[in-house]
């Protein structure tokens, strides 16, 4: 198995989880990013931000994954919301209705100012 | 560089160039970027050559897996040809015999609700990132076809 291609941080700010994320959303992130979203959850917040700034690939199992995010948020009552997308994923995010379910922003700072508090 | 006659009834392909990967996780950006180094000399607009890169990863990804069950002694062979108006993108994996099921729109609902597996977006996302998808089978190996329109920028915003 190749070494994980995906780096995952967890930090607070506002009353708001964030998840750092770098490199490739595919398989090889499965195991890190659920682990991310746990640490994220264990602070109770109403929202849960997506940081993808410093991600350059997502594929379908990526796309999947973060379709598992959304549901375990939405079953706990939880905002989670996305940004720093290139413009690609944007589209992609568009296509497969990701969009219509979870906000996406183009940069912290806005996506902290329209978060569901 | 033998391989079938493209399957889009256009004869004046040039072939621009053909490689082989593994059948291993990950090696799909691999070939991704080997077909994108190509594409970046044709006219192509950025967003265009984005939604190829998409489209032949999700593709090679789909051989390894399904065609070829991750067997790394099995590779997927990519073709990239090139004719007066169209990019043909080729990606053949051993999995002969076995049907590429029709693209569905995937019902992102039934997935949020755990009715549905949360996977099952690699076909609906190449047909939604090409301009056609065309899928052969024979006994000894699948072949699916990408095709692109090479129009200018200004002829192309139409596309999906």
């Amino acid at each position: 198995m190749p070494p994980e291609r995906v780096e995952v941080g967890v930090r607070q700010k506002s009353g708001v989880a964030i998840i750092d994320l770098h490199g490739e959303i595919n398989a090889f992130a499965e195991k890190p990013l659920n682990a991310a979203y746990a640490e994220a959850e264990g602070s109770d917040p109403r929202v849960i931000l997506l940081n993808f700034d410093s991600v350059d690939y997502i594929n379908s199992t990526g796309i999947a994954l973060i379709v598992g995010l959304l549901g375990r948020a939405r079953k706990s009552s939880r905002s989670l919301l996305a940004y720093g997308l290139s413009e690609h994923y944007v589209e992609i995010f568009s296509i497969t209705r990701l969009a219509d379910y979870m906000g996406v922003f183009s940069d912290e700072e806005s996506a902290l100012a329209n978060a569901p508090m | 560089m033998a391989g079938p006659e493209p399957l889009t009834g256009n004869s004046a392909w040039r072939t621009l160039a053909e490689f082989a990967v593994p059948s291993e996780p990950g090696n799909e950006r691999q070939a991704m970027e080997r077909v994108a180094e190509v594409a970046q000399r044709l006219d192509l607009s950025h967003r265009r050559l984005e939604r190829l890169k998409t489209a032949v990863a999700e593709t090679v990804m789909n051989a390894m897996e399904h065609g070829n069950n991750y067997r790394p002694e099995l590779p997927v062979t990519i073709q990239v040809l090139e004719s007066e108006t169209d990019l043909l993108v080729r990606v053949i994996d051993q999995g002969g015999g076995q049907l590429v099921p029709d693209p569905k729109v995937p019902d992102l609902e039934a997935k949020l609700a755990s009715q549905q597996a949360t996977r099952g977006w690699g076909l609906y996302l190449i047909n939604s990132m090409v301009d056609k998808m065309n899928t052969t089978t024979g006994n000894s190996r699948q072949t699916v076809e990408l095709i692109v329109h090479l129009e200018k920028e200004s002829h192309a915003t139409g596309a999906r």
